[in-house]
C-alpha cells in the first residue's frame, strides 16, 4: 500500500492546474514510474473515490481532487460520494 | 521586552466571507459578521504593531514529503491565498511585510524556551491566514509573523503539546529585545467534515462546539486538554483537529478564561467560533 503516493498524486492535481490538464488528458502516462499498487493505480485512473476512500487516501485531499478529476456529472458525484464511502467508515489516513 | 496587547481567535472557513456578501445571509451569518468586526475594532483598539498569526496549511505546500509540526516564515514578505484556493471559494488576497527580526528572534527564543520550530524562507499563506487577515486587519498595513502549525496530517501535536507550545510562544514574546506591542491572531475551527460520510453544510458536531466554547469561555483548561484527543476530534468530524489552533491560544493565555467568546450555529456552513484575551487591560491598573 502507498498511501502517501496516492496523496501526492491527488494534490498534484488539486494545486497543480497543469497537472489537472495532464492527467486529465493521460492518466495513466501521468501515474507512470509512481510506486502505486495496480488497486491504487486504477482507482486513480477511474477516479473511483470510494475504493480510495477505502485505502485511506487523506480525506481532505480526496474532496478536492474528486470533483476536479470526475469526467461525468457533478451534480451526479455529489449526491452519491457520501452514501458510496458511507459503508467503509473512518479508515486510517496516516501516511 | 515586547509587549503581548491582545490574543484573537476566529474561523479561517473560506466560505465564511461568501456568505457574509450573499444578499440575505441568515441571522446567525449577520451574528457572526458582526462578531468579527468587533474583533477587528478590539483588536485595532490594542494598536499593536505587530501581528503573530498562528494557523494551519491545508496540505497545499507543507506535505508529508517534509512536514514540520510548527514552522515560522521569516521571508520578507508574505502573500496568498492559493491560486487554486481563489478559483474554488472566490477568497480576496492578503500581503503583508514579515517582521524578519521578531521571526529570526521567536526562533532563537523557541529553541531556549523548549519548541524547536522548523522554519521556512518561501512559502505562501493559504487561506487559514488570508480569511482571518482580512477580517481582522483589513487594511494590510501591520508587518506580520505567521506560525504554521500541522493540524492536517497525522500525527498531528497532542492539545497537551499545543497548550505548551502556546505557552512557550508567550514566554518568547515577553523575551523578544524589542519595544514592540504583539497581537496574536490564530485561526482554526470546531466540529468539520470534509470528504468523508458525515459532511454537510453545518457542523458535524454541535455538542462538540458547545462544549468546547463553554469551556473555553469558563478557562477550564486542562478539560479541553483532556477531552480534545485525537479520537474525540475524529469522532466530532474528520479535520476536527483544526481546533489545537484554539488550545494553543488557551496556552498564550496562560490558561486563563478569555474576556469575551462565543460560537454562532449557522445551517449553511460549520460553527462560527471567536474569542478573545485582552492581556494588556489585564495589567493596566
Amino acid at each position: 500500500m502507498s498511501r502517501y503516493q496516492v496523496d501526492k498524486v491527488m494534490r498534484q492535481v488539486i494545486v497543480d492546474e497543469k497537472a489537472l490538464s495532464a492527467f486529465q488528458a493521460d492518466p495513466e502516462k501521468f501515474l507512470q514510474g509512481r510506486d502505486l499498487t495496480e488497486e491504487e493505480r486504477k482507482a486513480l485512473i477511474n477516479v473511483d473515490y470510494a475504493t480510495l476512500y477505502r485505502l485511506g487516501a487523506h480525506p481532505f485531499l480526496l474532496n478536492g481532487f474528486t470533483p476536479r478529476a470526475w469526467k461525468g456529472d457533478r451534480a451526479a458525484l455529489r449526491a452519491e460520494y457520501r452514501k458510496k464511502i458511507a459503508p467503509f467508515g473512518y479508515p486510517d489516513f496516516a501516511t | 521586552m515586547a509587549k503581548l496587547v491582545e490574543i484573537i481567535g476566529v474561523t479561517h472557513s473560506p466560505n465564511f466571507p461568501g456568505l457574509i456578501a450573499e444578499a440575505n445571509p441568515e441571522p446567525a451569518i449577520v451574528q457572526a459578521a458582526e462578531d468579527y468586526e468587533s474583533m477587528k475594532k478590539r483588536m485595532a483598539g490594542f494598536t499593536p504593531d505587530l501581528l503573530v498569526v498562528i494557523a494551519s496549511d491545508h496540505l497545499n505546500q507543507f506535505f508529508m514529503d517534509n512536514m514540520p509540526p510548527f514552522l515560522i516564515g521569516k521571508a520578507p514578505r508574505a502573500e496568498g491565498p492559493f491560486a487554486h484556493e481563489v478559483r474554488t471559494f472566490g477568497i480576496a488576497p492578503y500581503r503583508a511585510e514579515i517582521d524578519v527580526g521578531s521571526a529570526k528572534s521567536l526562533l532563537r527564543l523557541g529553541s531556549k524556551l523548549g519548541v524547536d520550530f522548523a522554519f521556512s524562507d518561501e512559502f505562501r499563506l493559504d487561506h487559514a491566514f488570508t480569511v482571518p487577515l482580512n477580517f481582522i486587519r483589513p487594511e494590510m498595513d501591520l508587518p506580520i509573523v505567521p506560525i504554521f502549525t500541522n493540524v492536517m496530517a497525522p500525527p498531528i501535536p497532542p492539545a497537551q503539546r499545543f497548550y505548551e507550545v502556546g505557552k512557550a510562544i508567550r514566554r518568547m514574546i515577553d523575551e523578544m529585545p524589542s519595544e514592540k506591542r504583539v497581537g496574536v491572531i490564530s485561526s482554526g475551527h470546531l466540529a468539520i467534515e470534509i470528504g468523508g460520510p458525515k459532511e454537510g453544510r453545518s457542523s458535524s458536531d454541535p455538542e462538540f462546539d458547545q462544549r468546547m466554547m463553554d469551556l473555553i469561555g469558563r478557562g477550564e483548561t486542562e478539560t479541553v486538554i483532556e477531552e480534545a484527543t485525537w479520537d474525540r476530534m475524529m469522532a466530532a468530524g474528520n479535520v476536527t483537529p483544526g481546533f489545537s489552533n484554539f488550545v494553543l491560544l488557551m496556552g498564550l493565555a496562560d490558561g486563563k478564561a478569555p474576556d469575551t467568546s462565543g460560537v454562532r450555529f449557522p445551517k449553511s456552513k460549520g460553527s462560527v467560533p471567536y474569542m478573545a484575551w485582552d492581556i494588556e487591560a489585564r495589567v493596566l491598573p
